[in-house]
């Protein structure tokens, strides 16, 4: 891997999986169908994991480009679906 | 101090099982037995192997409370498994005569704690 | 799963477990040693060691609460037991800062024999570890708890890519060939990481997880719309605050209550609170020891009884079981509890200490395999460069170094004088001072000789302590006063322990190098291939 793939990829696990996992702590804690003291727990614990996997990810794409899309793409998600569930 | 005796055979029976498992391997079989592993008597291995383990998660249940039991058991193959690792390269015939010994020391230990 | 998804998850597993891999050592083996943080305590106050529970220590305890705080709004008794030696002695005063302030309570220790107030020697005890493991010292604490943060998620991702990457990891389970350089540390970094691997993945997610506020608040603010306070009372609830004090009023004998509650739940009562006590609406709530890591909420978890305290009536009884828990919590209260070995027996709590041991021979192989690696790698006439000298140096500062620092901080525990002003900050300078040293001098001598004089001064400094101990206390190992205390006894075996453990080691340094051909001298061709993996894939 070259010195800016390294770093594109390093940049994508480091802020996108954090944003990654911060979008679906929010998402899951607004949606979930539970108390939401629950689901706030549960976005945490998906969030942490979610973190690790966008490391595993960014590293193992097959391209920089791959890993950010990678973890843009569900992060959008997640947003959307945070947007989508909040209260009025 | 009750939880000695039980812990101590949970960890015998794990030590004896992971002991089993490893002579299911090639390696192993020649360093504990002296003699090559014949294919088919690999299961004659394995499944001693997993019953022990299952025998030993099985006790540590009557330790500890069912979450912890679980989580213990496993951690219970470390404790068991890490001497045994370290043991086969120096003094394997030894490893392999403590998964008798252990178990069978164990069990008179408990009976023994149990019926006094 | 193809070659180059482990190869890139080997360079993933190398590059999280090296850029932070010397914090991690030292998080990993002082926070082992903080499972006995109490134990660590009391050792280190030898002035409690003589203290036994009898019959009449409640009514001690009582008095010497009476004689001092009679006023108090409430009264907190811990007895001792297997952690700790003398009762603590605990109250809230009656008047209270004015302006909000937090409530600073007092506390004393008594002697559980003679009942008399006991002062001893100022020190931070096994709290300095505990708390270092995970806000370091001496830096700002938010910076030092996000650093440690951002080291267990390194951890958390070394752990995943380095199951990925492990190729033959079933195979290899039991696999440990001595005596061969680097293939020897890969194997037992293999051994220790894989065999005790459940316990380190917990240990890591539930260290992000307890620092989960910090790290990852951004579900409670959406879901709690910015009310954080909201969500830590639903979740976190404190007891109820106390009534106001009523008038004066006699209280009820305490020795008969405890009986009913010992028979109630089969276990000795640990812990005595009591709430305007002398008056006329006091209250007194006995707690028995829990039961090893529950998954139930973490206040309401002890057995407890609550009694009228003028009038001996029971009010009320609580047991862990009746406390419902949503399954999210259930998961995450046993991710911490188990983290913590909260609950745990003294049995169980060696357990733990033992996967810790584990956990930071993991860490240790990890980094000195890097180096060995290198090492080898290198041809016969050619120096190590800049950076494996480096990495060498801080292997050194992070392990042997650390050993000894930790070593120094018991001895001056020992040989500070008890007077001496900021003692517990003297204590902890010792640490650092010698820490430091070992630091430059493994940076200095980054080779064969630097370890062996840091094993060398590691081993002479923990065989010291309970050496020390004979000169210094009334506690010692041939003393009868040490054995009657598991705890302290204990501590001065572990000393013993590692002084043998690292004369072990130093045998084995001093034995002849390896010869030039495995160090990797690469004469025959052929050995080539088969020594040269590309980097971190196990051979």
């Amino acid at each position: 891997m070259s010195p800016l793939s390294i770093t594109s990829r390093t940049l994508a696990a480091a802020l996108g999986g954090y944003g990654l996992g911060a979008l679906a702590a929010m998402a899951l804690a607004v949606t979930l169908p539970m108390a939401r003291d629950q689901a706030v727990i549960i976005g945490i614990m998906v969030a942490f994991l979610l973190c690790s996997g966008a490391a595993i990810w960014a590293f193992s794409a097959r391209s920089a480009w791959q890993a950010w899309a990678g973890i843009l793409a569900p992060s959008l998600l997640l947003g959307g679906l945070y947007l989508w569930g909040l209260p009025a | 101090m009750t939880m000695a005796p039980p812990l101590f055979l949970a960890l015998a029976l794990a030590y004896a099982g992971l002991t089993s498992l490893s002579l299911a391997m090639k390696r192993h079989h020649d360093q504990v037995m002296g003699r090559k592993l014949q294919p088919e008597r690999v299961r004659y291995y394995r499944w001693p192997g997993w019953l022990l383990l299952a025998l030993s998660l099985w006790v540590t249940l009557t330790v500890w409370p069912l979450g912890l039991a679980l989580f213990m058991a496993v951690g219970l193959v470390a404790i068991a498994g890490l001497p045994l690792v370290f043991l086969l390269p120096y003094r394997a015939r030894l490893a392999g005569r403590l998964a008798v010994a252990l178990p069978v020391l164990a069990m008179l230990t408990w009976s023994t704690v149990a019926l006094a | 799963m193809n070659k180059s998804f482990r190869q890139s998850m080997a360079w993933l597993h190398t590059w999280t477990g090296l850029l932070l891999g010397w914090l991690l050592v030292a998080i990993f083996i002082t926070g082992t040693s903080a499972y006995f943080r109490e134990e660590i305590t009391l050792w280190m106050q030898p002035e409690v060691h003589d203290s036994t529970l009898q019959p009449g220590t409640v009514e001690l305890a009582m008095a010497a609460l009476n004689a001092k705080a009679p006023d108090a709004k409430s009264w907190d008794i811990n007895l001792p037991g297997a952690r700790q030696t003398a009762v603590e002695l605990r109250w809230q005063p009656a008047k209270q800062p004015e302006n909000g302030g937090r409530r600073r309570g007092e506390q004393m220790l008594m002697d559980a024999d003679s009942g008399e107030v006991v002062a001893p020697r100022a020190t931070r005890g096994g709290n300095f570890f505990y708390r270092f493991h995970f806000e370091l010292y001496g830096i700002d604490r938010l910076w030092a708890r996000l650093l440690v943060c951002l080291a267990t998620m390194f951890m958390l991702i070394a752990i995943i890519s380095g199951v990925i990457t492990h190729k033959k990891i079933f195979k290899d389970f039991f696999t440990f060939r001595p005596g061969k350089g680097q293939r020897s540390w890969l194997d037992a970094h293999n051994a220790t990481a894989v065999l005790a691997l459940p316990y380190h993945f917990m240990i890591t997610y539930s260290g992000l997880l307890l620092f989960m506020t910090l790290i990852m608040p951004w579900g409670i603010d959406a879901a709690y719309e910015n009310d954080r306070r909201a969500f830590f009372s639903e979740v976190f609830s404190r007891g109820e605050d106390s009534a106001q004090p009523g008038s004066p009023g006699q209280m009820v004998a305490v020795g008969p209550l405890i009986e009913q509650t010992e028979t109630r739940f089969g276990k000795p009562v640990e812990r005595i609170q009591l709430t305007n006590p002398n008056r006329d609406n006091a209250q007194i709530t006995l707690r028995v020891n829990r039961d090893p890591a529950v998954t139930d909420r973490q206040r309401g978890g002890d057995p407890t009884q609550v009694f009228q305290g003028n009038t001996g009536e029971l009010i009320d009884t609580r047991i862990p079981a009746n406390d419902p828990v949503s399954p999210g919590w259930r998961i995450y209260n046993f991710f911490t509890s188990v983290h913590m070995a909260r609950f745990a027996d003294p049995l169980t709590r060696w357990l733990f200490f033992l996967f810790g041991v584990a956990g930071s021979a993991m860490t240790v192989t990890g980094m000195l395999l890097w180096v060995s690696k290198r090492t080898q790698q290198l041809r016969r006439d050619q120096q190590p460069d800049r950076a494996l000298k480096m990495v060498n140096g801080l292997n050194m500062a992070s392990i042997t170094g650390l050993m000894l620092a930790i070593a120094a901080y018991f001895l001056a525990n020992r040989l500070l004088p008890v007077t001496l002003a900021a003692r517990e900050d003297r204590e902890i300078q010792v640490f650092f001072i010698v820490w430091l040293v070992s630091l430059v001098h493994g940076l200095l001598r980054p080779n064969r000789h630097g370890w062996i004089e840091q094993v060398a001064a590691a081993s002479l400094l923990w065989l010291a302590i309970p050496a020390v101990n004979i000169f210094t206390t009334a506690s010692h190992l041939f003393t009868p006063l040490a054995w009657q205390h598991a705890a302290i006894a204990s501590f001065d075996l572990v000393c013993l322990i590692l002084a043998a453990l690292g004369g072990y080691t130093l045998w084995r340094l001093q034995r002849k190098p390896l010869p030039a051909k495995a160090r990797g001298a690469r004469a025959p061709r052929r050995a080539n291939t088969a020594s040269e993996q590309p980097a971190g894939e196990s051979p």
